[in-house]
């Protein structure tokens, strides 16, 4: 499905952060579409739907109720449909445990929720323009982690 | 054990020795009795001999005396004296036979006498025919008188030669005799010294080893009674089982273990088993029996009830060893070791606890510093937004008010940081791998770009070695160090940080007196800042102490702490130096390999 906009799908449990997220995306200028989602169940079951839309990038709580992130992202790399997503971990720790699991769990890239807005959209803007397929061959342990 | 066996042979030998020599010493002693009797033997039948001969010669005389009477008187009264001469000669010529019959000369000259007497006889018969005939006058008669003379004489010599010769014979055996005589009393001496030398060495060896007997027994008497006393000390019992007589002996002690009198019931297996828990009997009994066939066996424990209820865990060992008959016993030792098991439970159970309360620490600390996290995150979000957005609209005291809330969610932001990476280090479950410590120092400097370039700081670094390290770990030490002495850099003067290496020996390192390890990797770290007063030099590593005011420099306290913590993990040691307004320096030891 051919589409001119970036479409971006958020899923976390607070409301705060999605607020920061889409403020973000608002300021930003790009052309996105950001669809978030309150927990994971919230998310699989979207994107579990026959004709749902697959976005470009998945950003992906790891603390949310009912389906943690990291069940989401061990359903969604097993599943043939959505494999191919790009997903970013957003996530506020930046844990080893946490980092060393999802990366071998194939998530593309780790984000640390930053502290401060300007790095919020620095951080999103850098993302949204990533070449996955570009990133995704290089991608090592030690580029996982998004430092700024 | 070897002197013991040489020492009897010793005297085993000397027993050899005496019995010889009073075989030796019998043999002689009957030898020379037997001589002594045969020498007397010869004496007695050379005397026998000259007792015949002189007999012969006064029968003779008889014979001739009484022929005599019988020419002077005719009475034929003499001629029955004269017959009966000549019957005792002839008997003594049969004794003499006998007596000289090994002697061959003495034989032929026998024979001469008898042939002489034989003539002297024929004659006397010859002349009595000229007797009775009255004939005496007659100058044949005087002939024959004559030759009886003569032959008389002739058988007087005769018997002279034998008598001569008889004597040489016994002068021979006694002179042989008398030498036979003269050596025996000097070789009996000889053989009495040797036999009286060979008593004295025999009573000496046998009285050192009844000293020495003596000296081990007093020993043995020492170690029993010391074995007993450390029995009672060490709560330990022996006990022997003769397996081919299925005997037990259980040592005094033994019975104390159990709760009884020593030697208060007879030594059995079934007495002891008795005592024995009844959940542990049927073990017991089968590891007895594992101990018959195999040399050595790994402890066996079990518990024992005593008469007053008390329960008592037993260890025990045996070894099975042959005494010198071949007879197979079994040696075993029992301790109580119910101490060591009350307190090695005890011991398990604060561990447990306390490896508990350490998670939940751990737990807690983690929860609460992540979980702090978030709330403070968007704290510091909304004064990010309040400062692009709405900066206008506060008036300056407003503008103060949101800069000191600013300070203060971002100081409260570096100590939860602080605290996460503190809870993170003590974790233990970490992996050493083998870095090298240049790359990690590199990382570790790369995170302090911008404060290095801000400050203008010089970083003079030695080339560090490979080590086995938890990697982060060590570059979250280098990182602490580091930003440490760039953090308390004098105002006006560019701080200047060099890093020296050397690996030593901590025999060579007065400091390390309690080191471990022989080799150590020595990483010093100098800088020209505002140092700190020496005394202060252990207090710096506890958590959350500062020596500086928050308003001057921005420590939260956490730092040296975190660089302790991963020393400690590394089984290292860290040593901080300080002069104020000079500089400090931390020498870190981490253990080769």
């Amino acid at each position: 499905m051919q589409k001119d906009y970036i479409y971006i799908i958020l899923a976390d449990d607070d409301e705060d952060d999605i607020l920061f997220f889409t403020d973000a995306f608002d300021e930003l200028k790009i052309n996105t579409k950001v669809n978030s989602f309150k927990d994971g169940e919230e998310l699989m079951n979207y994107l579990n739907k026959d004709n749902a839309l697959m976005p470009n990038v998945l950003f992906l709580d790891l603390n949310m109720p009912k389906k943690t992130g990291i069940e989401c992202l061990a359903e969604i790399k097993a599943s043939q449909k959505m494999s191919d997503i790009a997903i970013a971990i957003y996530s506020t720790s930046a844990s080893d445990d946490d980092i060393e699991k999802t990366f071998v769990l194939g998530a593309n890239i780790y984000i640390k929720k930053p502290s401060d807005f300007k790095k919020l959209k620095k951080v999103l803007s850098e993302v949204v323009a990533i070449n996955w397929q570009y990133h995704t061959n290089a991608l090592n342990k030690d580029n996982f982690l998004l430092r700024l | 054990m070897n002197n013991w066996f040489k020492s009897t042979l010793f005297l085993k030998i000397i027993l050899l020795l005496s019995l010889f020599v009073i075989l030796v010493i019998g043999g002689l002693t009957f030898r020379h009795i037997s001589n002594l009797t045969s020498s007397t033997e010869v004496v007695v039948k050379t005397y026998k001999v000259n007792l015949e001969l002189e007999q012969i010669i006064s029968y003779l005389r008889d014979a001739e005396s009484g022929y005599r009477n019988y020419i002077v008187t005719k009475d034929t009264f003499y001629i029955e004296s004269y017959l009966n001469a000549h019957k005792k000669v002839n008997n003594s010529f049969l004794n003499l036979r006998n007596l000289i019959k090994v002697n061959s000369e003495q034989q032929e000259n026998l024979k001469i006498l008898n042939k002489l007497t034989d003539s002297l006889f024929s004659s006397f018969a010859e002349s009595k025919v000229f007797v009775k005939n009255d004939e005496t006058n007659t100058e044949t008669f005087k002939t024959l008188f004559f030759k009886e003379k003569v032959i008389i004489d002739s058988i007087r010599r005769q018997s002279m030669v034998m008598f001569q010769l008889e004597n040489k014979l016994l002068n021979e055996r006694q002179k042989e005799f008398q030498s036979d005589l003269k050596f025996t009393p000097l070789f009996f001496y000889v053989v009495l010294l040797i036999m009286l030398l060979l008593i004295i060495i025999a009573y000496t060896k046998i009285s050192n080893n009844l000293k020495n007997i003596k000296a081990k027994n007093d020993q043995l008497l020492i170690f029993k009674e010391s074995t007993n006393q450390s029995e009672i000390i060490g709560k330990h019992g022996n006990w022997v089982w003769h397996i081919d007589s299925d005997k037990y002996v259980y040592s005094d002690n033994l019975y104390r273990l159990l709760g009884e009198e020593p030697q208060s019931f007879e030594a059995t297996f079934d007495n002891f088993l008795k005592f024995v828990h009844p959940d542990d009997v049927g073990k017991l009994a089968e590891d007895l029996d594992k101990m018959i066939d195999v040399e050595e066996l790994p402890f066996t424990n079990y518990r024992i009830i005593q008469k007053n209820g008390t329960i008592k865990y037993l260890k025990a060992y045996a070894k099975s060893f042959y005494s010198d008959s071949g007879q197979k016993r079994l040696l075993g030792n029992t301790s109580d070791v119910t101490d060591e098991i009350k307190s090695i439970l005890t011991l398990e159970e604060r561990n447990l606890e306390l490896e508990q309360n350490n998670k939940e620490l751990s737990a807690f600390n983690y929860a609460a510093s992540h979980d702090l996290q978030e709330p403070l995150r968007k704290i510091l979000t909304f004064i990010s937004r309040l400062e692009e957005k709405e900066s206008n609209n506060f008036s300056d005291t407003g503008q103060q008010y949101l800069e000191h809330i600013k300070a203060a969610a971002s100081r409260m932001r570096l100590l939860i940081d602080d605290l996460l990476q503190f809870s993170r280090t003590n974790k233990p479950d970490k992996e050493f791998v083998n870095a090298d410590l240049n790359e990690l120092f590199e990382n570790a400097k790369q995170d302090l770009t911008v404060i290095i370039s801000e400050k203008k700081a010089q970083i003079k670094i030695a080339t560090l070695p490979k080590a086995t390290v938890i990697d982060f770990q060590i570059q979250q030490l280098f990182l602490n160090l580091l930003s440490n002495s760039l953090k308390y850099s004098k105002e006006e003067t560019a701080p200047i940080i060099k890093i020296y290496y050397s690996k030593v020996e901590a025999d060579k390192e007065p400091i390390l007196y309690k080191a471990p390890q022989s080799h150590y990797h020595k990483i010093t770290f100098t800088d020209n800042g505002i140092g700190f007063d020496q005394k202060y030099a252990k207090k710096i590593f506890d958590l959350f102490n500062r020596l500086h005011n928050k308003q001057d420099y921005s420590g939260t306290g956490i730092g040296l702490s975190i660089c302790k913590k991963i020393i400690q993990n590394h089984k290292g040691f860290i040593f901080a130096n300080g002069e104020i307004n000079v500089g400090s320096v931390f020498t870190i030891y981490l253990p080769v390999n």
